[in-house]
């Protein structure tokens, strides 16, 4: 691929870099296993870039490869290395009084969603990215009937975690 | 406004405490090795193509001893091993154009099939292997019975006052126990691989088909 072509891809991923933290936070435990699955979600991207046609958004494509990457390519999603626990250190950035709130509040939906499947994890993630049930059935490959009624049945399961 | 979409409001907002690469850093990302299943998938398919090819000219090289040609003549000797080796090709083809179809963009549950469909290509491959490995062993076996001096000694020492064909069974007997464990073992090998490799795959898979029940 051309000089070009690789600074256009590293400009787009650079700027849309927060969904795949996004997927790297819910499907790894630690930092290390965060940085080894956005790295594969790099490798992957850049991989499939020539693909893109630009028919979608690249966010929208981005969606798609970052989250197969998570539940599909990647060979190490249990790992589970106690050094750095996520959990612990992952919301340890400098913030004002009144973030503390929204913060545990995160804190506590990352918590509720990493006890969901892969696959519930994938459906919850883009539903709170607010992507309609006709782009999230096209990423899963499901139909959209079928992803509304398995989001209701998450979106109880996810209070009943939250509300115990 | 249930709980979630309160949550998710929240959501929208949590930039700010996520981590942020430098493009410098992205781009040091780019061209680092895959580690993922697919690429396993074809290595270890490189694997067994190799390891089953080789496997393949051990057993005629192992067969030419008993002077093979000879007995059975060139055609059929020939005709086996060209066979053979149409039949590698085949399925090198088939596991060419299932692997081409694997496409990271595709929707995942599209995605997940065609690694799946992959997989079951070189289960068959592994199949028709064993079974090609089975039935020249034992017609290779059925062939000392006769011809080779250690089988025919063998033979001898099993003789005492048992009938011919009865020696014969035994001996065949055990070709056959001795080629079935070395394929059981095998077999169980590569279930082990691909049971480690496509673990995560299959229950994903399966929890997005049951979505669609």
């Amino acid at each position: 691929m051309s000089k070009n072509q690789e600074q256009e891809f590293v400009r787009l991923l650079e700027e849309n870099q927060n969904i795949v933290h996004k997927i790297c936070r819910l499907y790894t435990n630690d930092q290390d296993a965060h940085n080894d699955l956005f790295q594969e979600v790099t490798v992957q991207l850049w991989k499939a870039y020539p693909k893109f046609r630009g028919d979608s958004k690249f966010s929208t494509w981005m969606y798609r490869v970052a989250l197969n990457t998570a539940i599909t390519l990647y060979r190490k999603g249990k790992r589970r290395v106690q050094t750095q626990a996520y959990d612990s250190v992952e919301f340890k950035i400098e913030q004002k009084e009144e973030d503390d709130e929204m913060m545990e509040q995160l804190t506590l939906l990352y918590g509720a969603i990493k006890q969901l499947n892969d696959i519930e994890k994938a459906l919850v993630f883009l539903y709170l990215e607010d992507k309609n049930y006709k782009e999230i059935s096209a990423t899963l490959g499901i139909s959209e009937v079928n992803a509304r009624v398995k989001m209701n049945r998450i979106k109880t399961k996810l209070t009943n975690i939250i509300n115990p | 406004m249930d709980q979630l979409d309160i949550l998710k409001s929240k959501w929208q907002t949590q930039d700010a405490s996520l981590p942020r690469y430098s493009s410098e850093k992205i781009k040091s990302l780019l061209h680092h090795k895959s580690s993922s299943i697919v690429k396993w998938l074809l290595f270890i398919a490189i694997g067994e193509f190799l390891f089953f090819s080789l496997l393949g000219v051990v057993a005629h090289a192992f067969n030419k001893d008993y002077d093979f040609i000879e007995i059975f003549g060139e055609g059929f000797y020939y005709g086996t091993s060209a066979f053979h080796y149409v039949v590698i090709f085949i399925f090198i083809y088939f596991f060419y154009k299932n692997y081409k179809n694997i496409s990271v963009d595709q929707p995942s549950r599209s995605l997940m099939k065609n690694i799946l469909k992959t997989r079951k290509t070189m289960k068959y491959y592994i199949w028709y292997n064993l079974i090609y490995v089975m039935v020249i062993g034992m017609w290779g076996a059925s062939i000392a019975l006769d011809n080779d001096p250690q089988t025919i000694a063998l033979k001898e020492m099993l003789a005492h006052d048992r009938g011919e064909l009865l020696v014969d069974l035994m001996i065949m007997g055990i070709f056959f126990v001795s080629y079935a464990i070395a394929c059981v073992v095998l077999y169980l090998f590569y279930l082990l691989i691909y049971g480690i490799l496509l673990k995560k795959l299959k229950r994903n898979y399966f929890e997005l088909k049951k979505i669609e029940i």
